[in-house]
C-alpha cells in the first residue's frame, strides 16, 4: 500500500524538527517542504502498518494535521463480503 | 531501472508535493510521473454531500488508484479516509451480478427480460398503487427519468427520495424564509468567516475535508473562532474555542435567546431588517390552504419582540442547560458588525421534530443581525448524500415537487411541466404523493386496512436499515403476499432481505453520472470501468421498464404526439432504442436527459449550463449564467448584487423569490417545544443516533472495504462513565438498549468516541447487524415530514449471555 500524505506543520513549530523526526521511519520518504506543508510518501506491506504510521506522524510534536491526498491499492488486500458480526464473536460474554 | 514499487512511491510523493505547493500558493505544481499505464479521469466522490473531486486511476479495466483532485475548488487535492478508499467500494466479493426473484422464500437468478416483464406487469396492474423510493445518491439523470416516468407517465406522485430522511427540514426552512430552496452562500464562507458556529454538526467526522479547510486557516496563522453547539462532545469539539452543550431540542430556545438579546441590546441590523425582511409566525389556521404551514401568518416587529420577551439568557439557561453568560456571548457575537459569522448544520437541525423551525430560526438570527450576503456571513446547511441537492431537491423527486422548484399543488407549475414534457393537459396528478414515512407505512399496511401501495421499487438506497421504527415501517412487510418489493442495488442489504425482486446495478464510475453537492455545485463524470456480470445502470432500468409499459399499452408512456416518453436520437437524427442494453451506450443518455432537464432550471433561477461545460469543469455552482461573450459564469453568493446576476442593479440584496412578493426574506418566530418523546422514569436516557467517520450511512459500501471495516468494525452504544458505574456496566460488556419500539443488544463503550453527557446514549447506524433503527422514533416534523432520529427515550439493561439467547 502506498500513500501520499500532506503534513501541515504548526506555525509555532520548527519545520526542520518535524523533518528530522520523520527520518526515524524508513517507510517514509519526505519531499520538498512548501512553506508549512511537507509532502511525504509512505509505503508499507499492509493496511495496519499504514494506519500505524499515519497515527505516529499525527502525534509528532509540531504536526498540526495530516491529510491523505493519494492512495494506490494495486497490491492491497481484496475487498470483502459484509463481515460477520465481530462484535458478537469477540465481545460476547 | 525503476521498480514498480519505487514508481508508486514517487507517484504518491509527487501528488503530495503538488498539494503542498498549491497550499503554499507556489507556482508550477509538481506533475506525477507518466508511463505507469494508469489512465486518470475526474469524478466526484461517491460518498457524502461535500462533493470532493477525486482523480480515478484505471488500469486493465479496474480502478487501482485514487487521489484528491488538485483542480477541485471543494477539496483542493485533499480527501478523507472514506474518499481515498472509494475505489474499493466497487470490489466487494458479493456484488450483485444478476437479477434475482424470490421463489419459495429464496432469491433465485432470472434473466433481465423476465425481471423487466415482472416489474412492468406489476405496475401496469395497478399504476396508482405503485411507488418509487429513490435517493440522494441517484444521479441527476436517474432521478429525472424516475420523476418523468411516474409523474409524467403514470399520473402518480408516489415518489420520494431517502433525502426526505436527511434534509427535507432544510428545504422547508429555505423555502419558508427565502421563497426558494438551497443555500445562498457556499463553501467559500468557511475561508472567510471570523466565527464558525456548528449547530449540532460534527463537521470533523461528517464533512472532514471542509473542516480541514477551516483548520488549515489556523495553520496559516489566521484567527477563526470555532463554536460547537451540541448534545454530546465529538471530535469537532476538540478543535473548538467554545463548546455549548444543550439539552436535546432546546436549540430552538437558544436561537430565540440570541434574537431576544439583539432586540434588547439594540444590536440588530435595523437598516438591513427594515429594507430586506418581514416577520412571520405559525398560522392560526394551518388548514386554511395547503401552503399555510409553509407561509405562516405575518407579524409586526413589535409582536415579534413581545413573543421573544420570555427568552432571557436566564430562561434559556433553565431550558437548555447552557449558562446564561454563554447565551450572552452568542448574542454579543451576532450583535457585532465588525466580524463575519457563518453558521452550519446538518442532521442536528434537520432530524428534529421541529426541524423546519430550527432551520427558520437560524436563518432568522443571521437576517436580524445582518450577518448575511457577504463572504463569510452566511447560514449554510450541509447535506449527507452526494446528490441530495442535485437530484432530490433540484430535480424535484420529492412527492410534492416537480422539476426545477415547481410544486405539484400549483396548477401553473403542472401546466408548465406538461408543456415541457409535451404531455396532454391534466396528465400530472394534482394531488401530492406519499412522503417517505407515509409511503412505507402504506406499503406495510394490508390493502384491506388502507395500505394503498402494493408495489414499491427502491433504487440506490437501503430503507431496510435507514428508515426509523423499522418494525412498523419496514419489517411489517414480511409475509404480506399482495405486497411486492423491488430493489435495485449493488450488494445484498437489509432491504434485499425482504425484496421479492432484486435488480443488480452499476455504481459510480461504472456508469455516466451527474451529482449536485451541498453548495449548489453540479458535477459530471464519465463511465470508466464496466460493471460486474450483468449489473446494469439504474437509469437504463427505469427506461427499459418504461418501454415495457409502453409495449403493454399503458397510455401514459406516450406524449401528446404519440411518441414514447423516453425517445433518444443520435447525431444523425435516428432514434436509438436505448432500452435495449446492448445499445444503451451508443449515445450519451446522461447528456440527453440533462439537457432535457436543464430547460426546467431557469424558472427558479437555478440555471444550469450546457452538459459540455460540466465536462470541462470540476463542477459549477448555479445559477450558471451565460455572459455576453458566450462564456458561462457560476454564482457563489445568491441574492447579493456583487455576485448574483439576477439581483437588480442598486438593490444590494434582493430576495427575488420572496413568498411575500416584495423581495424580502421572512424572519420567523417559533416557540421552544419539548421533543416528541422525552426521558421519564421508565425510559430515563436520551438516545441519539448518527454516523462515524469511517462509515458512510448504512455501511453497505464502507463495511466491505477492509481498511474501513477494520478501523470501525461494529456498532456500539456510548454511555457516560458515571451512568455506567451507576448501572454496574463494564466497558465492552453487552447491554440491551430498549425503547418503546423494541430493543437492541450491543456492546457498551464507556465514553466512546463522542463522550455523551450524563443521561444520554449514542448509537451509530452503519451496522446492518445491529440495527439501531429497530428502536428509533417514527415521529416526523409536521411541516417537512422528516423523522427525528436524534431524540427518543431509552433504558439500558444488562444483556443475557449470547448462549442464553439461542
Amino acid at each position: 500500500m502506498t500513500l501520499g500524505l500532506l503534513i501541515s506543520i504548526d506555525p509555532a513549530a520548527n519545520p526542520e524538527s518535524v523533518r528530522i523526526a520523520l527520518q526515524a521511519r524508513s517507510e517514509i520518504l519526505s519531499g520538498e517542504r512548501a512553506d508549512r506543508w511537507l509532502p511525504v510518501a509512505v509505503q508499507t506491506e499492509n493496511d495496519a502498518e499504514c494506519r500505524e504510521i499515519h497515527d505516529w506522524i499525527s502525534k509528532l510534536p509540531g504536526v498540526a494535521f495530516v491529510d491523505v491526498v493519494h492512495v494506490n491499492f494495486e497490491s492491497a488486500s481484496a475487498s470483502e463480503e459484509m463481515p460477520e458480526n465481530s462484535a458478537k464473536a469477540s465481545v460476547s460474554p | 531501472m525503476i521498480t514498480r514499487r519505487e514508481f508508486n512511491r514517487l507517484a504518491a510523493l509527487a501528488a503530495a508535493t503538488a498539494v503542498a505547493q498549491a497550499r503554499a500558493q507556489e507556482t508550477a505544481p509538481a506533475k506525477a510521473p507518466a508511463g505507469d499505464g494508469i489512465a486518470w479521469d475526474k469524478a466526484p466522490c461517491r460518498f457524502c454531500g461535500t462533493g470532493c473531486h477525486v482523480r480515478v486511476g484505471v488500469k486493465d479495466g479496474r480502478v487501482v488508484a485514487i487521489e484528491g483532485d488538485q483542480l477541485a475548488e471543494v477539496n483542493k487535492g485533499l480527501l478523507c479516509v472514506k474518499g481515498y478508499h472509494v475505489g474499493l467500494a466497487l470490489y466487494g466479493k458479493d456484488r450483485l451480478t444478476q437479477p434475482l426473484l424470490r421463489r419459495n422464500g429464496a432469491l433465485e437468478p432470472i434473466s433481465w427480460d423476465e425481471a423487466l416483464d415482472i416489474v412492468a406487469q406489476k405496475i401496469a396492474a395497478a399504476p396508482e398503487k405503485f411507488a418509487i423510493y429513490g435517493s440522494g445518491q441517484w444521479t441527476i439523470p436517474e432521478g429525472y427519468a424516475a420523476n418523468k416516468l411516474i409523474k409524467g407517465g403514470l399520473s402518480n406522485n408516489h415518489i420520494d427520495p431517502n433525502a426526505r430522511l436527511c434534509m427535507s427540514s432544510a428545504v422547508t426552512g429555505f423555502i419558508s424564509v427565502f421563497g426558494v430552496d438551497e443555500p445562498s452562500g457556499c463553501y467559500d464562507d468557511f475561508d472567510k468567516c471570523d466565527v464558525l458556529i456548528m449547530w449540532g454538526n460534527n463537521m470533523a467526522e461528517m464533512h472532514p475535508v471542509l473542516f480541514s479547510r477551516v483548520i488549515d486557516r489556523r495553520t496559516r496563522g489566521e484567527k477563526v473562532t470555532l463554536i460547537d453547539l451540541g448534545t454530546r462532545r465529538t471530535r469537532t469539539t476538540e478543535y473548538c474555542d467554545h463548546y455549548l452543550e444543550f439539552r436535546p431540542s432546546s436549540d430552538i430556545a437558544i436561537m430565540n435567546g440570541i434574537a431576544h438579546l439583539l432586540l434588547k441590546n439594540g444590536t440588530l441590523d435595523a437598516k438591513f431588517v427594515q429594507q430586506f425582511c418581514n416577520f412571520r409566525q405559525a398560522p392560526k389556521d394551518p388548514g386554511a390552504n395547503p401552503n399555510a404551514p409553509l407561509n405562516g401568518d405575518p407579524m409586526t416587529l413589535e409582536e415579534y419582540k413581545a413573543a421573544l420577551a420570555l427568552y432571557t439568557p436566564e430562561h434559556v439557561e433553565k431550558v437548555s442547560g447552557v449558562p446564561a453568560e454563554k447565551i450572552q456571548l452568542l448574542g454579543d457575537l451576532f450583535g457585532r458588525r465588525d466580524i463575519r459569522i457563518t453558521s452550519t448544520w446538518c442532521m442536528g437541525f434537520n432530524q428534529h421534530s421541529r426541524g423546519t423551525n430550527a432551520n427558520r430560526l437560524c436563518h432568522g438570527i443571521h437576517l436580524l443581525s445582518g450577518h448575511f450576503g457577504k463572504p463569510g456571513d452566511s447560514a449554510t446547511s450541509l447535506t449527507g448524500q452526494p446528490s441530495a441537492c442535485g437530484t432530490a431537491r433540484e430535480v424535484g423527486t420529492l412527492c410534492h415537487f416537480l422539476p426545477g422548484g415547481r410544486m405539484i399543488l400549483n396548477a401553473e407549475h403542472r401546466k408548465d411541466t406538461e408543456n415541457l414534457w409535451n404531455l396532454p393537459e391534466g396528465r400530472i396528478n394534482p394531488k401530492i404523493g406519499h412522503h417517505t414515512v407515509l409511503m412505507w407505512e402504506k406499503f406495510c399496511t394490508p390493502a384491506d386496512k388502507g395500505g394503498d401501495i402494493s408495489t414499491l421499487w427502491v433504487q440506490v438506497t437501503n430503507p431496510g436499515q435507514s428508515l426509523p421504527n423499522l418494525h412498523k415501517l419496514f419489517k411489517a412487510k414480511a409475509g404480506q403476499a399482495d405486497k411486492f418489493l423491488i430493489v435495485s442495488d449493488v450488494y445484498r442489504t437489509a432491504t434485499t432481505e425482504l425484496a421479492d425482486l432484486v435488480l443488480p446495478s452499476a455504481m459510480w464510475v461504472e456508469k455516466n453520472g451527474i451529482y449536485g453537492n451541498s453548495e449548489r455545485r453540479t458535477q459530471q463524470w464519465f463511465r470508466m470501468v464496466k460493471p460486474p456480470g450483468d449489473a446494469r445502470d439504474d437509469c437504463w432500468q427505469l427506461i427499459a421498464v418504461a418501454r415495457r409499459l409502453h409495449d403493454l399499452g399503458v397510455p401514459g408512456m406516450k406524449d401528446k404526439d404519440g411518441r414514447f416518453l423516453f425517445t433518444f436520437k443520435n447525431e444523425k437524427g435516428d432514434e436509438v432504442p436505448v432500452w435495449d442494453w446492448s445499445r444503451y451506450y451508443e449515445i450519451n443518455v446522461d447528456r440527453v436527459l440533462f439537457e432535457d432537464y436543464r430547460r426546467f432550471s431557469r424558472y427558479k433561477h437555478k440555471d444550469l449550463a450546457p452538459y459540455e461545460e460540466y465536462v470541462k469543469a470540476r463542477g459549477l455552482r448555479w445559477p450558471v449564467v451565460q455572459q455576453p461573450d458566450g462564456t458561462w459564469r457560476e454564482t457563489k453568493y445568491r441574492f447579493a448584487e456583487f455576485d448574483d446576476s439576477y439581483v437588480k442593479r442598486g438593490a444590494g440584496i434582493q430576495f427575488y423569490h420572496s413568498s411575500t412578493k416584495d423581495d424580502k426574506a421572512q424572519i420567523w418566530f417559533a416557540p421552544y417545544e419539548k421533543a416528541a418523546e422525552e426521558p421519564d422514569a421508565e425510559y430515563p436516557f436520551w438516545l441519539c443516533t448518527g454516523r462515524v467517520l469511517e462509515h458512510w450511512h448504512t455501511g453497505t459500501m464502507t463495511q466491505r472495504i477492509p481498511q474501513l471495516h477494520a478501523a470501525m468494525p461494529h456498532a456500539y452504544v456510548e454511555m457516560h462513565p458515571e451512568d455506567a458505574r451507576d448501572g454496574g456496566f463494564a466497558n465492552g460488556e453487552f447491554v440491551v438498549v430498549k425503547t418503546r419500539r423494541g430493543e437492541l443488544r450491543l456492546p457498551l463503550w464507556v465514553n466512546g468516541r463522542g463522550h455523551p453527557p450524563r443521561g444520554s446514549l449514542f448509537i451509530p447506524f452503519f451496522d446492518e447487524r445491529l440495527l439501531c433503527n429497530d428502536i428509533t422514533l417514527g415521529d416526523v416534523d409536521p411541516i417537512s415530514k422528516e423523522p427525528d432520529y436524534k431524540k427518543c427515550a431509552a433504558t439500558v439493561m444488562r444483556a443475557a449471555p449470547a448462549s442464553a439467547q439461542r
